[in-house]
């Protein structure tokens, strides 16, 4: 005979303030099978599950119906207690009457009070069906695979060596150190940036846990948390990476000129370079798209590298070279990329030359940039007399993307800082600003040090930015605490673009069947309490591809990610939520159905011998698959259930919750 | 000092169909290209964030709003796609359900559309020779005054009032 324990949590006043409890639990008493019901202020604190233990042991209670709130808060909670009293912890039932009745129903507590009971009297009848399950342990692998080799994705793999991990960084880019190598000085402290990050790329290349690999992509990835298999392919340099001592010969020796993408496009580069002048591995590659040999395909073409290059390291005949790894964890680090502003068309970016981004000022500012840290505008190459930062240029923006950026108030502040202590007093300086953000940690105090350096903060945002015909700009806006329309002349705009989700991620979500948020940016498992994983089992994320991200908070979140895969891979083993598809072959047609709608990659389609006949079934791979339910909803014979969610299970709360109905209507399977 | 009077915000809010074009940040950058701004005084982001407050009437019987040139700019560059062009059409509309006096400029404008078809009259311009043409000399054709039955549309639309 089965007996169940109904418990109903006043979670405060959350609960309690609305519907009543202490009614509800009385009702509860009476639904067959329910031998004790409580109410208590707190169930998931001390005192309430030693009380749900208590009676576990004292009225022998073999069912757990915990009212309570969202099963994805607590549901983990009160297993534990079940299990720790002797019950199989997958015995319990969450009715969720928090953020299902409470909450929504706030205004009407006698029909919140009646769903209440109705949905414990649901949940009363799907207790009774559930069965025990146990939990299977999986043997993981000891490495870790960190995908992008930004200040995430270097702190990430540091953190993961340190603590005796194998890693493989892999990045795209022929170097690491990804958008912060491109800055000059960083907010709030104006350390520089090179000064700090550089050590640390060192660090990244010399560990003899890291194998780095710089060029080179994730192409495909199989298996599950704890042993996923991936490809990664190598994609060549042309150019040997044992023999390349990075002495540059070879670049100056190159007569074809290419556009510097570390620079921004702002200089020019050589066909065969080096990514930039603190690059790690530093090792020269050859760009195929413009080198001239490669370009015509003919080996009597140019060819002054190979006479150059005293190493003999130039390879014309390298093929991309496809590696297998085998990791337990993934750290997806791809970073996000800068917003566009060609498309915001009335500041002119892209038609004016001085109308420039703020990561092209970054450059322009950096004394290993194109004009060796000198702050000239990029028409004529002469100083400007006067700078203007526009803030809040395509985020915040219903056209472009709607949410704040979080670095560009910042980045204005630190480069109008840097243009002041650069150009001196003489020059006008202009802050363009609607709300400006000071959250961070000594930010208020960076922003009051930009104040006390004559730099002009105007709350406004001008409407559009005109060129004179020698090149220089003017604008109107409107200043609100004035009620002035400034008429400004600026000889240099830099826009403060916002951050965007890269290609990379769409990449990622592709490969690794992550999910985006509505941003565009890679989801995580809970916005505040999972803030550091994916909801597919395994897959971390850190910096800027799960939302636009300043350094501190990227290298924070780096440092999380990395101690989170320490927690999954320490032990050598995990265990396995049981809750997943299970398949009756007998029904299974073999129509595939399941296997094209699988997001996980879960079901194998086999063939097996039946009366002689070859028959395709379909077979779910356990410890990939997450139990989401997709196929068994799609299933049309019916052949796939989820464990814990059968049709009879579900069901049965159904006609519970639909009481007369039941009693007219017929039986169901 | 006027107090906000919410039963006519409601008004204005019906009449733009959605809370949307109320949407204001204030980032002003509406006002910093009005183009009624330099001479009219006309503040896009004052009537947004006035009409958000409830201070609909004094702006109803107001001669500002009748200051815009409808040159569409503050609608296409709004970061929050509210539209100030749209509220001050909305306040025009409810200018003239309560029968409050329209400026006689703007009066002026509407005879020369129902004469003309044009809002303003075809000017002489000055080429690069620094001769003064009108648009005989320039060669372009000649603008025909518009048929009866135009005329007689936008009268009885006038007259028509919104029930």
């Amino acid at each position: 005979m089965t007996k169940v324990g109904v418990y109903v949590c006043h979670c405060g006043l959350n609960i309690a303030g609305v519907v009543d409890v202490e009614d509800i639990a009385n009702y509860a008493l009476t639904l067959p099978s329910v031998a004790v019901a409580r109410h208590y202020t707190y169930m998931c604190s001390e005192p309430g599950q030693r009380m749900i233990q208590n009676d576990i042991k004292a009225h022998k209670l073999d069912r757990i119906v915990i009212a309570t709130c969202s099963p994805r808060m607590h549901e983990e909670t009160f297993r534990k207690a079940v299990s720790e009293a002797g019950l199989n912890p997958y015995l319990v039932e969450i009715v969720n009457l928090r953020e299902q009745v409470s909450w929504p129903h706030s205004e009407e507590p006698q029909k919140a009070t009646e769903k209440a009971k109705a949905m414990v009297r649901m949940g009363v009848a799907r207790v009774k069906l559930l069965e025990p399950l146990e939990r299977q342990s999986v043997s993981v692998e000891k490495n870790v695979l960190v995908i992008g080799g930004g200040i995430a994705g270097i702190q990430a793999s540091l953190d993961l060596a340190n603590a005796g991990l194998k890693v493989y960084l892999v990045e795209k880019a022929p170097s690491i150190g990804g958008r912060m190598a491109q800055l000059d000085k960083t907010f709030p402290t104006l350390d520089c940036s090179a000064c700090i990050l550089t050590p640390k790329m060192v660090d990244v290349a010399k560990h003899p846990n890291i194998a780095l690999l710089t060029n080179s992509e994730v192409t495909s990835v199989k298996g599950f948390v704890g042993n996923y298999e991936v490809t990664i392919l190598r994609n060549p340099r042309f150019v040997d990476e044992a023999k390349c001592v990075g002495c540059e010969l070879c670049t100056q020796a190159c007569p074809v000129k290419v556009p510097d993408r570390f620079n921004e496009n702002l200089s020019q580069t050589c066909a065969i370079s080096i990514y930039s002048p603190h690059a790690v591995p530093k090792i020269a590659t050859i760009n195929p798209a413009y080198c001239l040999k490669m370009k015509t395909k003919n080996k009597t073409v140019c060819g002054k590298c190979v006479q150059a290059c005293e190493a003999k390291a130039i390879d014309f005949d390298q093929e991309p070279e496809a590696i297998q790894l085998k990791v337990g964890g993934v750290i997806l680090a791809v970073g996000s990329e800068v917003f566009d502003a060609s498309r915001v068309l009335e500041f002119g970016y892209g038609r004016f030359p001085n109308v420039i981004s703020n990561i092209e000022f970054e450059r322009i500012s950096d004394a290993s940039g194109p004009t060796g840290g000198k702050i000239l505008n990029p028409k004529d190459q002469k100083p400007p007399r006067s700078i203007a930062f526009v803030q809040c240029v395509g985020s915040r923006d219903k056209r472009f993307h709607e949410y704040c950026c979080r670095v560009g108030c910042m980045v204005s502040l630190k480069q109008a800082i840097l243009a002041r202590e650069k150009l001196g007093k003489k020059v006008d300086i202009y802050v363009c600003y609607n709300d400006l953000r000071a959250f961070g940690k000594g930010y208020e105090e960076f922003y009051r040090r930009a104040r006390d350096m004559d730099i002009n903060f105007v709350a406004g945002i001008p409407s559009d930015i005109r060129s004179t015909a020698d090149g220089s700009l003017y604008f109107d806006v409107f200043e609100s605490g004035t009620n002035k329309l400034l008429e400004l002349h600026a000889d240099l705009v830099v826009l403060a673009n916002g951050l965007v989700p890269s290609d990379g991620i769409s990449k990622m979500k592709e490969l690794f069947h992550v999910l985006r948020s509505r941003d565009g940016f890679l989801l995580e498992a809970h916005p505040k309490l999972r803030p550091l994983e994916c909801s597919t089992a395994g897959i971390f994320l850190a910096g800027a591809c799960q939302s636009p991200k300043d350094i501190p908070d990227t290298v924070a979140q780096a440092s999380g990610a990395a101690a989170k895969v320490i927690d999954l891979l320490s032990s050598g083993e995990i265990e396995l939520e049981p809750l997943k598809a299970v398949v009756d072959k007998d029904l299974c047609s073999g129509c595939r159905i399941c296997e094209s709608l699988c997001p996980f990659v879960a079901v194998e389609i086999k063939k097996e011998e039946k009366d002689g006949k070859e028959e395709l079934k379909a077979e779910i791979i356990e410890v990939v698959c997450q139990g989401c339910g997709l196929c068994s909803a799609a299933c049309p014979t019916g052949a796939i259930k989820i464990e814990q969610y059968s049709n009879k299970q579900v069901l049965a709360q159904v006609s519970e919750a639909f009481p007369a109905a039941a009693h007219k209507g017929g039986s169901h399977r | 000092m006027a107090k906000p009077n919410l039963e006519s915000r409601e008004k204005i809010l019906t009449r733009l169909c959605d809370r949307n074009l109320l949407n204001c940040y204030l980032c002003i950058k509406c006002t910093s290209g009005c183009t009624a701004l330099k001479l009219l005084e006309l503040k896009p982001h004052e009537i947004e964030k006035l009409v958000n407050l409830g201070f609909v009437d004094e702006l109803a019987s107001s001669d500002i709003i009748w200051t815009c040139a409808t040159c569409l700019k503050c609608f296409q560059r709004c970061p929050q796609k509210a539209s100030p062009y749209h509220v001050i059409i909305a306040l025009r509309n409810l200018a003239v359900e309560r029968e409050v006096k329209v400026p006689e400029a703007y009066m002026k404008a509407v005879s020369q559309i129902l004469e003309g078809g044009l809002a303003e009259q075809p000017q002489k311009v000055t080429n690069k020779k620094m001769e003064t043409c009108d648009r005989e000399g320039l060669k372009l054709p000649k603008i025909r005054p518009p048929k009866e039955s135009f005329q007689t549309v936008f009268l009885k639309a006038l007259e028509e009032k919104p029930s």
